[in-house]
């Protein structure tokens, strides 16, 4: 015990008076702040609200018809406030225009409901056409009113008519819990790969550093694997806290600013007891992969060696992250494949972390996925400690898993 | 105190390393562990060290099995290396803590053994800002610092500057004296013949040779005599006496007989003019060759 205090405090210190550590942690810390203030800083440079209209980018406007482009002109500068919507003689002129940069889209009306729609470099989140066709919907539709004796006003209200509803959800509201479930899963993701990689080279760097002979000979094996472990868990731990602590200050800090953003206001409005199964996810996680990293991290007698080593596990992390991503997107979090994945030990700390985050899992299934993941850690722990104490003391080529597996049994 | 090992057996795989491996080394002496590389000195050490445990035999202090929890080991490993990045007291007091010492106590232990082996000035710096010879003697100080009581060193002098070496002697013949059980295993036989009372020598895993030094040398036949003198060829000449020189200029003389010796040896003196005559006995080296060779 005595032992593994000492290390854990050894590689503690390291992580902290490692300079790459602090540096990426401070400079992580300083980002998160920087765009939780975001908003002040810019409402900081912009002094007034609007561009100057010269300054605005311009759409053009052409139609066969004088009258039909002068109306559609008044009726796309209310819709376009942020463009300057000029008038244009012809679809050559308005082609013309765009190429040489002085415009940046025309609309070509072939007839009151089509259009041809000119740009220069067509955007993915390019919605102008919708908002056209709707222009364009809306005028006609107020055209054949009149024509069928409306009047033009009662038209008019007719159509701006808008529908209300409201939503009330039972369970979990996804448009609500989806963005800080992947924020969540996103850095149980990364500490989790981040660090795990951290202990296999930790590991291997003793052994090629030749550091092993005198450890091996001084403490347990046990002792030095969980100490390593635990070490990095606390320091990765720390690191979220860190990064996560300064965003929520900020967040607080600048509320007023952030009120009119519904996606950064339910980050910072989840659940508190997410947080806890963040936290349990969190930690028998990490205890999982750290646990099969430095196994394998043992057994590769030179640094270049681990990243081959370590390449299974890791794959294996990377599918699990994107099954639960493509789940995330689709909507379905209880399709088999989440279903199957939130008990596996090695995909389960992400799989169930975003099922209960995003839908309604019955708590049988959270304390089965729960308990499956606390023996496999201890099984696993024991296991890597094994691996370790036969790994540490192998040079060479790296051993395959057979004969690991079967010097294990026999020592 | 003394270290027995008792018929040790290890197997990795198929492969047998160790078979029933026995010796015994005593408190207050050095203990030279010899054989050729692959022998199996590195298992014995590490089954010694409760590194891994051996498949048959026992590890024995004054008779009872050993207690890891109340015998203290020191080792210098043979492979040198420690954390080449951190600071050289940081990581000293880090080993020093894992062998079950107090804080304090091991920064005070271990700043004497800076200053013993004139290391003091670089306690504050990188291991890796070091020569190596530098590095193998702050490594030596993981071995000492604890105040074990069976120190084990392999190939300690690799690698030293004759200074370096000297201090080291010096080191060691202080911790014979203070009783503790030193093991060397070393491919410089000077070293061992100098040091060491005892020692086993491994073939294939096995004890090829195990005893004192003194009897062992003594117990080859004494029918040899080595002499220096300008009358060589003389001698040589001499009708009764088959002889050859050797690499070293001198005379190796074979009696029929060990009882004629010492008649020969009078006669001898009497009759010429002799710088040096002694009764030949055999070096660590020969001995190693018959013993560990092919």
């Amino acid at each position: 015990m005595k032992q593994f205090k000492t290390i854990l405090n050894f590689e503690l210190k390291s992580y902290f008076k490692n300079k790459v550590f602090v540096g990426i942690t401070v400079a992580l810390v300083l980002l998160i702040a920087a765009a939780m203030f975001f908003p002040n800083i810019m409402a900081f440079f912009k002094s007034d609200d609007g561009a100057e209209p010269e300054q605005r980018p311009v759409m053009l406007i052409a139609s066969k018809s004088e009258a039909q482009a002068e109306a559609m002109r008044e009726a796309f500068a209310a819709a376009f406030s942020d463009y300057d919507v000029r008038a244009a003689q012809s679809a050559d002129e308005a082609r013309q225009e765009i190429s040489q940069g002085e415009a940046e889209c025309a609309f070509v009306l072939t007839s009151p409901t089509s259009y041809t729609y000119y740009v220069e470099n067509l955007g993915l989140y390019d919605e102008k056409t919708a908002v056209a066709d709707e222009i364009l919907k809306n005028a006609y539709r107020v055209e054949a009113m009149i024509e069928s004796g409306i009047a033009p006003e009662q038209a008019g209200s007719i159509l701006s008519e808008q529908v209300t509803h409201e939503i009330e959800s039972l369970g979990k509201d996804q448009m609500q819990n989806y963005f800080y479930t992947y924020v969540m899963v996103f850095a149980l993701y990364m500490v989790i790969l981040l660090y795990g990689q951290m202990v296999a080279t930790n590991v291997a760097s003793e052994k090629s550093s030749r550091a092993m002979e005198v450890l091996i000979t001084s403490a347990k094996p046990t002792a030095m694997m969980f100490g390593k472990v635990i070490a990095s868990c606390l320091a990765g731990f720390i690191q979220l806290l860190c990064i996560f602590g300064t965003a929520l200050v900020c967040f607080r800090i600048n509320q007023a600013q952030w009120a009119d953003n519904p996606i950064v206001c339910s980050i910072f409005n989840m659940p508190p007891e997410l947080l806890g199964y963040m936290l349990v996810f969190f930690l028998l996680g990490f205890f999982i992969y750290a646990f099969l990293y430095g196994a394998v991290g043992s057994t590769a007698s030179k640094l270049e060696d681990t990243n081959t080593s370590v390449m299974p596990i890791t794959m294996l992390f990377i599918i699990a992250f994107l099954v639960v991503m493509f789940s995330m997107s689709s909507g379905n979090l209880d399709n088999i494949w989440m279903k199957l994945c939130s008990y596996i030990p090695l995909t389960s700390p992400i799989a169930m972390f975003a099922r209960i985050a995003m839908s309604t899992v019955p708590p049988y299934e959270i304390v089965i996925s729960i308990a499956i993941l606390i023996g496999s850690v201890v099984g696993i722990g024991v296991l890597a400690a094994k691996i370790y104490r036969v790994g540490v003391l192998l040079y060479g080529t790296p051993p395959k898993l057979g004969s690991i597996l079967k010097s294990i049994w026999k020592a | 105190m003394e270290l027995e090992l008792r018929e040790i057996s290890k197997s990795f795989g198929e492969k047998k390393v160790l078979r029933e491996v026995s010796f015994a080394a005593k408190g207050g002496q050095a203990f030279g562990l010899l054989g050729r590389n692959g022998a199996g000195k590195t298992t014995t050490i590490r089954i010694l060290m409760d590194v891994f445990p051996q498949d048959g035999g026992s590890v024995l202090i004054d008779g009872e099995p050993i207690d890891y929890g109340k015998i203290r080991i020191g080792y210098l490993p043979e492979e040198r290396g420690m954390y080449p990045k951190k600071k050289i007291i940081d990581q000293l007091v880090y080993f020093a803590e894992l062998k079950g010492m107090q804080r304090r106590a091991a920064i005070q232990s271990i700043d004497y053994w800076l200053e013993r082996l004139n290391m003091a000035e670089y306690r504050d710096k990188r291991l890796d800002t070091l020569s190596k010879g530098n590095q193998q003697k702050i490594q030596l100080i993981t071995a000492l610092a604890h105040d074990p009581e069976i120190v084990i060193l392999d190939e300690p002098f690799s690698g030293l500057d004759p200074v370096n070496a000297m201090l080291l002697k010096d080191v060691v013949k202080e911790e014979i004296a203070k009783g503790k059980i030193v093991l060397f295993s070393s491919h410089q036989m000077h070293y061992i013949e100098e040091f060491c009372d005892s020692i086993a020598i491994l073939k294939d895993g096995r004890v090829a040779l195990h005893g004192e030094l003194g009897e062992i040398k003594h117990s080859y036949p004494r029918n040899k005599l080595v002499i220096r003198s300008a009358a060589a060829d003389e001698i040589l000449a001499l009708p009764d006496l088959a002889g050859q020189k050797t690499d070293e200029n001198e005379l190796l003389l074979t009696l029929p007989s060990a009882e004629a010796k010492n008649e020969t040896m009078k006669m001898l003196a009497e009759r010429f003019d002799i710088d040096e005559m002694r009764v030949f006995e055999p070096s660590l080296g020969d001995i190693f060759v018959e013993y560990a060779g092919d």
